[in-house]
């Protein structure tokens, strides 16, 4: 019995040995590639974001932002027709590159745009770069995008770096008095940057962090770290989360354990973004956040895109539903400079030479790395007209750029941010 | 006597039809587009893994809910050395030692335990590697993980990794069947009917689980090496807790201890994750569906269900055709295709 | 640390932990007298949540919430059981196979009909707000909490202890065919107790739901708390998962705080601790 398996066993094997030389030789047709970004007259954008898992609900705002500037100026730009082809990436790193290279070889797409997370991000950065795809960042808010790793064919069109929106905060929690700040962030790339941001600023300025939280992925209960704070002899917490129910459970427990009088309380874009306000809005009235985005800011572009989301949607935009309009608009206005013979750089040297007067975030431009340079608000939670709640500015830090005061060859130097360098 | 499967026989699919689907495997890059290409290596390599944990399910009834860790840590490897600087002979080499050390863990915290408990301890296991991808950031990259790991160049080209995946999954395949077939199989099938038995005939049943983990592990490893030459990158999700479910249950929905349930539940479950998933929105349920209606209809996974129903239609054949060469009477339907169990001349 | 914090870190891990005990209770019965490791539990518990907080919002009262989200979760566990478990009862794997597909559909159709979004339970009055402790004050919710465990979990003891259906269960999880012999529909009393322990994961979900914003992905997550908790209390034991839930509260509560750097490991340590040197866990039995 033994034998016989061994036997053919060999046999098989011998036989896919040679059958796999002899293949190795004639090599399958390989899949072309044009050239310019828009054959035919058609510009097609595969889009990839999470519209199903833990992160669905940002993931489809996203897309919602996108189609709502097409639906308003319509599907063409000029001679141009966008049509856009969506794909589920499930916030998974290995299915945003099954999707991207679905994309990318099945459906011929010109233009990537997301994902939406970061992880998922740099995994398909790579892939799609390499491919000769443009690809435009709707709301990715990874450093590394637009640092160690940029490149010529990416541009983050509708969001900063997690330390760029954040060195704001450090500044104006100096200027407001405060000397002494305690943190509370994610333990993963974006905290670790969001917080670096906070604290470089708040220290450059002349600021003392007295401790450093970090809540590991997956935090159900902040009911210790809030304890802790509670303990502090901070004169001011800065808190970050990525969005989704760590923003609420955040709130809710703050003001559970009493905080919410005692300790002043800055958060970053997501942890008081409309996912957070919608759910405990009540509790979150007063409270300061530092973001880019604003949905309450006093300006035509800003409250005109707030009714038209409220209509089409019933509820205000957040930072995703942003982030995919603006990128849009960016795609639009790009391919109105490049035309649609365009290559993949000319379109992103189009994207990145864009200079709005006023966007969704206020006067923008691109800077040499892709990455946008703009205002940063600090934002109050405050109660519309409508009975609800979202983010008024109450103080403007004009042309931030994601190397803040500091000279990009310099900042480039450092390593990235982690538990051991925190920014200070 | 029922006519049982040869003893001796490496197969028990009709051999044409075995190199017939062989065949179509290998003619597949020249007919498909390089994105379908892309999603059977996805499936080849899920298949790697499935086969993995079928060995110590079938063999052993041992189901391990966390063998992504150990495809993690092989992973890992490779990405790390890859990000060194080191040539992709010592990446596949620290790919090995670290799965050997990271088997030998699991091996060691589990050969003591058995059915429920060891699948507790695997989740367990599962999750700390999970935890440490995450943890040790400098090595790991952390939740952004390790981009930029590149094929060797001999199979730089889709296609010619497609093929690399499919040889190394017909290897593997063919090696847990050698080993099934082996002395060492016969030994893990007498612990998985009775621990007590073994040891009494002086059986080490500890150090038996030990080394089949080891084995599954190398497997799970190579697995875990295709997968990051795959992506090329890395990052916590390969050792995610939904990978090792997923994994084993590719192995339940093709069906337990057969060579080709858990090719066949890979290939389902990965169609639904990537292929089905582009066209509906709600693939989860459609998914969560399709394992509940294997259930219901096919307890013993696919390969079971086709089983029974190929020996249903052989009987009924028989019963009609050659009235004495009917043998059916008393015998249980799923003995004369159990390949598992029928090889061993001692039962 | 001085004793007051120490206190309020302490109720943070026994509050926690007492929705972990809701939630490991009803899974470890149906263990222990079904044998089925139920992997839809979390997602019974997220359903319960969404039931709950629909019908809080609807009609602005918190218990009918609890007992709308309850009675639904456990009719659907009842269907559950009798159209599809029971087919395949005593069968591990399809029995695992089987949860998990329920478990992917009801989380998904939560997804499609509850939206993304996280959503938290605005609390009744009573129990909002805080209470003073010494010159802290804690938060009402955490400590109703608590005693809402501790009242379930004396109501299981004299459940089990003290009434003639728990005599049914304790005899059915010694020696289910004996059970059968004496006269006793067992499956019956299967699949009561499987929609008894569906309800308190509906239960579970209402109440944690003042705690913890539901939002996709909630479903794992406190499945898996709940899979520790049984593993180190012992399979099938309701006094094991108590003691369970209490110590992985706690060091969840007391790790965060001081060994923040081990977060990620705290909880399935001990777990894989009682796994290697009692694996049939604190409480449990070698069946």
């Amino acid at each position: 019995m033994g034998q016989s398996i061994t036997r053919q066993a060999r046999w098989v094997a011998v036989s896919a040995a040679a059958g796999l030389v002899l293949l190795a030789a004639c090599a399958p047709p390989s899949d072309d590639d044009d050239g310019s970004v828009a054959e035919s007259g058609t510009v097609k954008v595969g889009f990839l974001s999470p519209v199903t898992g833990p992160v669905a609900a940002a993931g489809i705002e996203m897309r919602e932002g996108w189609e709502l500037y097409w639906q308003e100026h319509g599907e063409t730009v000029g001679e141009i027709t966008v049509e856009t082809i969506f794909e589920d990436d499930a916030g998974n790193p290995d299915t945003a590159l099954t999707k991207a290279k679905r994309l990318i070889e099945e459906e011929q797409v010109d233009v990537i745009v997301g994902p939406l997370l970061a992880n998922t991000a740099l995994a398909v950065a790579d892939y799609v770069t390499r491919a000769g795809i443009p690809s435009l960042q709707p709301v990715t808010a990874a450093d590394d995008l637009t640092q160690r790793k940029h490149h010529p064919l990416l541009l983050r069109a509708g969001s900063y770096t997690g330390s760029q929106m954040n060195f704001p905060g450090g500044q104006w929690a100096y200027e407001q008095g405060h000397r002494r700040a305690i943190t509370l962030c994610p333990d993963y790339a974006f905290g670790w940057e969001s917080c670096a941001g906070f604290v470089r600023a708040f220290t450059a300025a002349g600021g003392e962090i007295v401790d450093q939280l970090w809540f590991p992925l997956g935090t159900q209960d902040f009911s210790p770290y809030v304890t802790e704070m509670r303990g502090t002899d901070a004169d001011i917490a800065f808190v970050t989360s990525a969005g989704g129910a760590d923003g609420p459970t955040f709130v809710r427990t703050y003001h559970d354990f009493g905080l919410t009088d005692q300790l002043p309380l800055l958060t970053n874009c997501c942890a008081m973004d409309q996912a957070t306000l919608r759910d405990v809005g009540e509790l979150a009235e007063g409270i300061h956040s530092v973001s880019y985005w604003a949905e309450g800011r006093d300006s035509p572009a800003v409250q005109g895109f707030v009714q038209a989301y409220k209509q089409a949607y019933g509820k205000l935009p957040s930072l995703n539903v942003a982030g995919g309009y603006l990128t849009a608009e960016v795609l639009a206005r790009a391919l109105e400079t490049a035309g649609g013979e365009a290559t993949a750089e000319e379109l992103i040297d189009a994207a990145s030479s864009i200079r709005f007067e006023e966007s969704l975030y206020g006067p923008l431009r691109y800077d040499e790395y892709n990455n946008p340079v703009g205002p940063v608000y600090i934002r109050v939670v405050e109660r519309n007209s409508d009975g609800e709640y979202w983010n008024v500015p109450v103080e403007t830090y004009e042309d931030v750029s994601q190397f803040w005061t500091f000279d990009p060859e310099e900042y480039l130097q450092q390593p990235p941010y982690d538990r051991e360098h925190t920014g200070q | 006597m029922t006519r049982l499967a040869r003893p001796g026989r490496l197969v028990t699919l009709p051999r044409v039809a075995l190199l017939v689907t062989l065949a179509l495997a290998v003619a597949v890059p020249y007919v498909l587009r390089s994105y379908y290409v892309s999603i059977l290596a996805l499936a080849f390599i899920a298949g790697l893994l499935a086969a993995s944990v079928n060995m110590l399910a079938g063999q052993m009834h041992l189901v391990s809910i966390g063998h992504a860790g150990i495809a993690a840590s092989a992973a890992y490897a490779v990405g790390w050395a890859s990000h060194h600087g080191y040539g992709h002979a010592t990446q596949l080499a620290l790919a090995l030692v670290v799965t050997l050390a990271v088997s030998a863990v699991y091996g060691v915290t589990s050969m003591r335990t058995s059915g429920i408990f060891f699948l507790m301890v695997t989740l367990a296991l599962g999750m700390v590697v999970f935890g440490l991808t995450y943890r040790l950031s400098r090595v790991t990259g952390g939740e952004n993980g390790l981009p930029g790991i590149w094929r060797p160049p001999v199979v730089a080209e889709m296609w010619q990794f497609y093929y690399l995946c499919l040889a190394v999954l017909v290897l593997a395949v063919l090696a847990l069947r050698v080993v099934e077939r082996s002395p060492f199989g016969l030994v893990l099938r007498g612990i998985r009917d009775s621990e007590s038995r073994m040891s009494s005939l002086g059986y080490s049943v500890a150090a038996n689980k030990f080394v089949a983990m080891i084995m599954s592990g190398v497997v799970a490893g190579t697995a875990g090496v295709l997968s990051v030459w795959h992506a090329e990158f890395v990052s916590p999700a390969s050792a995610d807790f939904l990978r090792s479910a997923l994994a084993v249950i590719m192995v339940i929905v093709g069906g337990v201890g057969t060579w080709l349930g858990p090719l066949i539940g890979a290939g389902l479950v990965t169609g639904a994750e990537h292929l089905l998933s582009t066209h509906v929105e709600r693939w989860p349920t459609v998914l969560g569906l399709v394992f509940i209606a294997v259930v219901l209809f096919a307890p013993n996974g696919i390969v079971g269900a086709a089983r029974d129903l190929a020996g249903r239609l052989r009987r009924s054949r028989a019963r009609r055709g050659h009235p004495e060469t009917d043998t059916s009477a008393g015998t249980p339907p799923a003995a004369t295709e159990d390949s598992v169990t029928s090889s061993a001349p001692n039962r | 640390m001085d004793f007051e914090v120490l206190l309020v870190h302490s109720l943070n891990g026994l509050s926690y932990g007492a929705l972990l005990f809701l939630v490991a209770s009803g899974f470890t019965l149906i263990f222990g007298l079904l044998r089925i490791v139920n992997l839809a539990h979390g997602a019974f518990y997220l359903l319960g949540a969404y039931l709950g907080l629909a019908t809080v919002a609807a009609t602005g009262n918190f218990l009918f919430g609890v007992l709308v989200a309850a009675f639904v979760v456990s009719g659907l566990g009842l269907s559950l059981e009798r159209s599809l478990l029971k087919r395949v009862r005593g069968k591990e794997l399809p029995e695992v196979l089987l949860t998990i597909g329920i478990a992917f559909v009801i989380a998904d159709l939560c997804l499609a009909i509850f939206g993304g979004d996280p959503q938290s339970m605005v609390t009744p009055s009573a129990l909002s707000g805080a209470v003073g402790l010494g010159s802290l004050t804690y938060p009402r919710y955490r400590l109703g909490l608590v005693l809402v465990a501790v009242l379930i979990a004396v109501a299981l003891y004299l459940l089990q202890r003290h009434t003639k259906i728990g005599a049914i269960v304790r005899a059915g999880v010694d020696d289910r065919e004996m059970a059968a012999a004496m006269g006793i529909n067992i499956d019956r009393v299967f699949t009561g107790m499987f929609a008894f322990g569906a309800a308190l994961a509906g239960f579970a979900g209402v109440i944690g739901a003042g705690l913890l914003p539901v939002r996709p992905g909630v479903d794992i997550e406190i499945l898996l708390f709940a899979l520790v908790v049984v593993i180190i209390g012992g399979l099938g034991s309701v006094k094991g998962a108590a003691v369970g839930s209490v110590l992985i509260g706690l060091i969840d509560a007391y790790s965060k705080v001081w060994v923040p750097e081990f977060s990620y490991f705290t909880v399935f340590a001990p777990m894989a601790l009682v796994l290697v040197f009692r694996p049939v866990g604190l409480f449990g039995r070698t069946a």
